[in-house]
């Protein structure tokens, strides 16, 4: 099961308006290598793995993600909870209004909605954790593409906390393929 | 809800950030890590910021639970580290270290504070305190 701590993992504090960010930032909320698709991704393939080091790494991780997406949630609320109708239409989330009004709705930034399909597991433990590695690299570049694009400190900071953890989630995902090729004798 | 006659005394936790516990050179102390998002020195990568933002508590609650922060972040990291490498001895040790500094500070801060848990003593108080305080992403 899952405890809700009443808490972020890493507080989010942001009182300058910013649509437009709110609008990047859905990249994160329910884009293909954002952390909703993170989250899922994990705590779907933690059944397939070989042994209990991947289970619990999985597992822990997947947790992880899903307090990643309460903090990318609070930004983008705390980023355009007061937005008018015309901020929203400025910052292209004109159709976003139409159908959500100011509700956080999973899509990527270009508003496609969040699908089933970014949450690759094949049953395979090396195809899944080189594809959570690939995913790790690809959520890095895009927090870095974020902090491009605000000066905002308040938004730097969990930004940068954020990009962080996708490169240790990187290694960890990493150590464990490597442990793998040599205890299953595995070359591919 | 004020039973709890076993927290140290503040000035403990006045020395919190200077204190480390960690014997392993290996590791950042809890604050130091969860500001860079990374208790492991030697894979800190940094991007665009020449150094991480301090995090600046605005009152007692917030460096409380800044403190709180901290240690689960370390509980995290390390965590995740030893879900891959289950036999050393010396992060096993560190984990211990800082989750019995958490739990003691989340004793605190559920007497002072209100519950950040459904399993805290606090949630004994009528009416019911799990809606008392604002949620983590309000700030307004």
């Amino acid at each position: 099961m899952w405890i809700y701590e009443k808490k972020l993992e890493y507080p989010v504090n942001i009182t300058r308006k910013d649509t437009k960010m709110a609008r990047y930032l859905y990249a994160q909320y329910g884009g293909p290598d954002g952390e909703f698709a993170a989250a899922l991704r994990y705590l779907n393939q933690r059944y397939t793995m070989p042994d209990e080091r991947g289970k619990a790494l999985l597992t822990d991780i997947g947790t992880e993600e899903l307090a990643h997406v309460e903090m990318i949630a609070a930004m983008i609320y705390q980023l355009s909870d007061d937005a008018t109708i015309k901020e929203f239409e400025e910052a292209g989330l004109g159709g976003t209004y139409t159908q959500h009004d100011h509700a956080l709705f999973p899509t990527d930034t270009n508003g496609v909605p969040f699908t089933a399909a970014y949450i690759e597991a094949t049953g395979d433990y090396l195809a899944d954790l080189e594809s959570d590695m690939a995913a790790e690299q690809r959520a890095r570049v895009m927090y870095e593409h974020l902090m491009n694009q605000t000066d905002d400190p308040a938004v730097l900071a969990p930004l940068s906390f954020l990009r962080q953890r996708e490169i240790i989630h990187y290694i960890r995902f990493k150590e464990l393929r490597d442990y793998y090729l040599g205890k299953y004798k595995r070359n591919t | 809800m004020n039973n709890y006659q076993h927290y140290p005394n503040s000035n403990y936790y006045k020395n919190f950030n200077a204190q480390n516990v960690n014997s392993n050179q290996d590791l950042f102390d809890p604050y130091t890590g969860f500001i860079h998002g990374n208790m492991f020195p030697k894979t800190y990568d940094p991007y665009k910021l020449s150094k991480p933002y301090e995090i600046k508590p605005l009152n007692e609650q917030a460096q409380l639970l800044t403190q709180i922060d901290a240690l689960k972040f370390a509980m995290i990291d390390l965590g995740l580290y030893l879900d891959v490498h289950p036999d050393d001895q010396n992060m096993l040790n560190t984990f211990n270290q800082y989750r019995v500094q958490a739990n003691e500070l989340k004793m605190e801060y559920d007497s002072k504070y209100g519950p950040l848990l459904l399993s805290n003593d606090s949630l004994t108080a009528f009416p019911w305190a799990w809606n008392d305080r604002p949620w983590p992403w309000e700030n307004k």
